[in-house]
Parts: structure tokens; sequence; C-alpha cells
């Protein structure tokens, strides 16, 4: 049971990646972190795993429309989605089959509630033994919430990505956090995909899947295709 | 004495909680807490009191919402249901509510609407946290404890119940052991049977200081609407050929699907069952001999059976006994259904327990399946065969 990213230089270089890994994804704003962590979750569901996706800043439905705005043909029963906008905008939506409400960002109690059912959904009835769950973004969450509160929510539920042979991918903003905030909540991931900005444009690389961090590469967004380059 | 409203949870607690009394409902991480407390509260509001919620990590709008996805119409309550508005105040909202906190990051803000508010309750009242969790996330650990001390003790003086969610996360040790032990007069744990996922839920009493508690652990299923349902994942229905299994399970259940062919069943009946704070899976089997092969794959792990019989088939009932043993069914809680008594000949209860060589203890109960008479005291009989031994 192992894991691809979807990211092709960044697999290749950092080969299979075991289950149970968490992985913290760090870069500055609008450097294409939202298409990235979709991008890894499509890899999933081409991969016969399970997603579920914690969406803090948009809408459910505009997750499930980024897969529909690329004809990528997803398999329905295979993604969840914890909204934590809809509601936090007044609206009533009831859950559906895909897409699960949480009352805000604050409510990490309903938050774990909801990914506990979609874990619970996929491995008991639909036999799928490999999950992925992208949690986008935790700056989100951390700015309605102290660091210690986001830190035991991730102590439990980095365990329970490991108790469950899953991938954890978490989404943080650089330059939105001080340093201790990004400190502490390393502790809780095995490695990183780090962004950073560059004359040309944004680069990509990942740490700690080998004993030295991989070369940073220019990458293109190219709809729901990542490009490497370099 | 305030009643919680959780199926079995009263039974244990010798009654409910009494007045001026504190219960904590004490949750894993992941598992659906909260809804104890919001079904506690409007048990007693329905029973005629008044009662508080303390919202702190929802909009009070929407929880109004999540109370009616329960089925739970808060307006219907009028002035006997408040909310402390603990989070408008976070998000820099407006609020309209009764009793609105400051500082949602201050219990002395807190305490100052708890205090209001239960002056203002008729006695007696229940008070209800949404989430002790979240205000110890804002106020901090030690402050929260302390803050709780002073809660219950004007619980105790203005004759309130005091009912609080918690979930526990990774505190330090010294604050769970609190929760779990000191701060209340009566701990229910809310927990999760963990494996690779947490795939099932239960609760249980860990402490209640009025009572010998009963010790036992329920396991759970939240339904909206509905709430919390003492859930049990299977229940078998067996019996010969012909006697009324699928016509059983399809009277007791509110969804049901059969696999027959030119109406024998030859793989299985499945239901849903949900009645009087009780949820339950039934699987019905076939009964003709040439199935028992399949008979035995689907009869493992069951917690309880009903044994089908045609009243009027005295010849059936040695196949039945039969059938008890193929599904490996003794041992377990065991109803004997004596189904269609509405035909000419149906024996009675009283005669078909003589004719099988079975212990006099083992309850037959009378039933007509195609009506539905006697079905849910059947279910009834057998829920508490199966509690009894949970
Ligand atoms: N009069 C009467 N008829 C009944 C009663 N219960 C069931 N029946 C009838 O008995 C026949 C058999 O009922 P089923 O529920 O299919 O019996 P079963 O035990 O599932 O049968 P198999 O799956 O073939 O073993 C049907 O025609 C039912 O309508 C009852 O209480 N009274
Ligand atoms: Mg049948």
């Amino acid at each position: 049971m192992t894991y691809k990213l979807g990211i092709s230089r960044l697999d290749e270089l950092i080969g299979d990646i075991k289950s149970g890994t968490n992985i913290m994804m760090i870069g500055p704003p609008i450097s294409g972190k939202d298409d990235i962590a979709n991008i890894i979750a499509y890899q999933g569901l081409l991969d016969a795993n399970a997603a579920v996706i914690v969406s803090t800043r948009e809408p459910g439905n505009n997750v499930l429309e980024w897969f529909e705005r690329y004809n990528l043909d997803i398999p329905m029963d295979r993604i969840g989605i914890v909204d934590c906008v809809t509601r936090t905008l007044g609206f009533g939506a009831p859950d559906t089959d895909n897409i699960k409400m949480a009352s805000s960002p604050v409510d990490l109690t309903g938050i774990g509630v909801k990914i506990s059912q979609f874990f619970e959904h996929f491995w008991m009835e639909m036999h799928l033994r490999e999950t992925r769950l992208c949690i986008n973004s935790l700056s989100t969450i951390l700015m309605y919430s102290n660091l210690q509160t986001v830190f035991r929510f991730l102590h439990v539920f980095t365990g329970r990505i490991k108790a469950a042979n899953a991938l954890g991918i978490y989404v943080i903003e650089e330059g939105m956090h001080d340093e201790k905030t990004i400190v502490t909540l390393k502790q809780l991931f095995d490695g990183m995909i780090e962004i950073r900005e560059s004359e040309e444009g944004y680069q990509i690389r990942a740490v700690g899947f080998t004993p030295k961090p991989t070369p940073w590469f220019d990458y293109e967004i190219d709809g729901a295709n990542i490009v490497l380059r370099g | 004495m305030i009643e919680t409203g959780i199926p079995k949870l009263d039974d244990y607690l010798n009654g409910g909680v009494p007045i001026g009394k504190t219960l904590v409902y004490y949750a894993y991480p992941g598992v659906e807490g909260t809804v104890f407390g919001m079904q506690s509260l409007c048990h007693s509001i329905s029973n005629g009191m008044s009662g508080v919620y303390v919202a702190s990590s929802t909009e009070p709008h929407r929880i109004r919402e999540q109370f009616s996805e329960f089925g739970w119409d808060t307006d219907e309550y009028g002035d006997r249901f408040a909310i402390i508005d603990a989070f408008s105040g976070l998000i820099g909202a407006d609020s309209h509510e009764r009793y609105v906190v400051a500082d949602p990051e201050d219990t002395r803000s807190l305490t100052q609407c708890v205090k209001n508010a239960m002056e203002d309750l008729r006695e007696p009242g229940v008070i209800v946290f949404e989430s002790l969790s979240t205000i110890m996330d804002l106020c901090g650990e030690s402050e929260t404890l302390d803050a709780i001390e002073e809660w219950n003790q004007y619980a105790m003086l203005y004759d309130h119940a005091m009912i609080y969610n918690f979930t526990a996360w990774p505190y330090s040790d010294d604050t769970l052991l609190s929760i779990k032990e000191d701060v209340c007069d009566s701990t229910i744990f809310v927990g999760g049977i963990a494996g690779n996922v947490i795939f099932g839920q239960y609760f249980g009493v860990l402490k209640a200081n009025w009572t010998d508690a009963v010790r036992k652990c329920v396991l759970f299923k939240v339904l909206k609407p509905g709430g919390v349902r003492a859930y049990i994942p299977k229940i078998l229905v067996t019996g010969p050929f012909d006697a009324g299994k699928s016509t059983f399970v399809h009277a007791l259940s509110t969804r049901a699907v059969s696999v027959d062919r030119l109406g024998t069943t030859i793989a299985l009946d499945h239901g849903h069952v949900d009645h009087k704070g009780f949820a339950a899976d039934i699987f019905g089997t076939p009964g003709q001999a040439r199935f028992d092969p399949i008979i035995k794959l689907i009869s493992g792990e069951a917690m309880g059976v009903f044994l089908v019989l045609d009243s009027t088939r005295a010849e059936d009932f040695a196949r039945g006994r039969q059938m008890l043993e193929i599904t490996r069914s003794f041992g377990l809680p065991v109803v004997i259904v004596a189904n269609k008594q509405d035909c000419d000949g149906a024996l009675t209860p009283e005669d078909i327990l003589g004719q099988l060589d079975m212990p006099e203890t083992i309850p037959v109960m009378p039933a007509v399946a195609t009506t539905g008479e006697g079905v849910f005291e059947a279910f009834e009989t057998l829920i508490d065969m199966v509690m009894e031994v949970g």
C-alpha cells in the first residue's frame, strides 16, 4: 500500500510514499496550492483511492466544480468533502452523499466527526483500503483557533491517518503564521512539499522523503496538470 | 429528576440526573458526541421544563437548524428555550439572542451570562453546553475548570441540572482526568470502536455519584431525524419454510429488501428497524433446507435471534429447532414468534413451548406478521434480552 502524488518528477525522485504518511504543503499565496492539492486528490481517484477533502475557503460545490471544469471524470462514490464554508455564509444546505457540512472552521469537533464518517464509509461500506485526506487549509483553521487547539486536532488526525494507512496532505499559507507556529506543526508531519517564489514564477520541491531534499523545480499549472521543468 | 432522553441511559442512571447535579458527556474525537447534549435538552423541554443551550462553536441560527435536522423544533418551545451566544462575539457578528457573551475568550464574561440565565430560568431547568472543549480552547484549561466549578455551584443553588458536551482532545492529562473523574457528578463516556477507522460508536456510564449506576456499554447510531438510538447491528430472523420470516422482517422495518424468487427467500431479507429509541439491522434467512449453506453464511455475529414458527404447523417445529443449531444460535438471546395466530388451528404460545424441546425460559410471543400484530412486542422482548446480556 503506497501512494503517488501525481507530480511526475517529484514522484520519480522520492519513490512510493508509505501508507500512513502525513505531508505539509507550504507556499506563498496564489502559487497554485489549491490546484496542487486537488491534483494530488485527483491522482488518488485515478489510483482507485478514496479522497476526503476538507475545504475551509471554498464551498464544497466549488471543489467539485474544479474537477468538472477540467472534464475530469471522477468517481463520485469515492469522493467526500467536508465543507466548512457554506454554513458560515448563512446557507442552510443539507448534507449530500458527497458533501458534509461543518458549522464553521472553529467547529473542530464537527469537522472531526465528518472526516471520521467518510473514513468509516469508505473503509466499511466501500471496502476501500487507500484513502487520501486533504485539509485545505490549516491556515484558515488557525485564523479561528489558537495553535494549541489546532495542534491537538492534528495530533489526533495525523494518528488516524496512520491507523487507516491513509495519506494526509495539509496546506499552509506561507507568511501568514509566525515561525513558532510552523515549527510546532512541523513536528506532526513526515514530509513537506515546499513552494517558493522565484524570478520566473514558482518552484516546488519535496523534503523529508529522501535523505536530501529534492532539487527545486520550476512548474506550471496547466488545468488539472502540473508540469515540472528543469 | 431530569431525564437524559438517551435510550437505556436513564435506566442505568436510576432515572436520570437529579436536580442540582451535573453530567458530562465525555466524547472521543470523531464520535458524534454533540447530539447527546442536544437530545437531553430537547427531551427535558418536551417534558415541560425550561432549558438553555450554551453555543460556543456554532452560530445560534445554525444551532436551531441543527436541532431541526434531528426533528426538534425549537420554535415550538417558545420561551422555554434560550441560547447563550458565546460564538458571535468571536467572529464579530451581531447577535439577537437573549444572552450574549461579550468576550467568549474570557470565562468571567461567560459566567455572567450563565448566572443571568440561571436566575431567569424557571426551576428546575437544564443548562446544556454545546462544547466545553471549545471554551477550554478559547479560555484556557485551568480557567475553564475553575469556571465549571463555579457554574456547578450555581446550578445547585438555583436547582438546575448541568449537562456538558466535552470532546476529549489531547489536553493535559490532569485536565482530562479532572473532567473525567472530578468536576461533575456523573460522566458518560461516548466512545468509538477503533480499528483502522472508527467503525462503531458506544456509550456507557463511567461514574454517577447518586446511584449504583449500571456499567454497561450500549452501541449507538445517530439518526436524522431521530437522534441517538441504541443500536443492535445484527438480529437474525430464522425459522422453517413459509413460516412468515420475510413478512415479519417487513412488518418490523422502516425499510427492507428481500431476495426472493417465486415467493420464497433464496438469499436473505434485510431491514432497518427504528422503534422506541432502538435501532437494529435485522437479517432474515431462507427456510428451505436446500439453502442451509447460505443460512450458515449469513448467521454469524448476530446479537439476538427470532425463531419464527407457523403456529398451525407443529410438524415443522423440529425443523425450527434444527435451524437454531444451523445458525449457531444457542447461547444467544432467542425469542420464538408464534406466527399466523389468525389462522384456524393455531396453537397457543404455551402449547408451542410444550411441544418444543427447549428451555421454559424462552419467551414465545404470539404474532400475526401480515397485520403487524405482536411484532413490536416481540422486538421489545428481544431487545431487552440483548441489552441485558450486553
Ligand atoms: N394468515 C397469515 N398469513 C401469513 C402470516 N405471516 C405470513 N403469512 C403468509 O405466509 C406466506 C409465507 O410468508 P413469508 O413471509 O414469505 O414466509 P418465509 O418464512 O419468509 O418463507 P421462506 O422464505 O420461503 O422460507 C405468505 O403468503 C404470507 O402472506 C400471518 O401471520 N398470518
Ligand atoms: Mg422468506
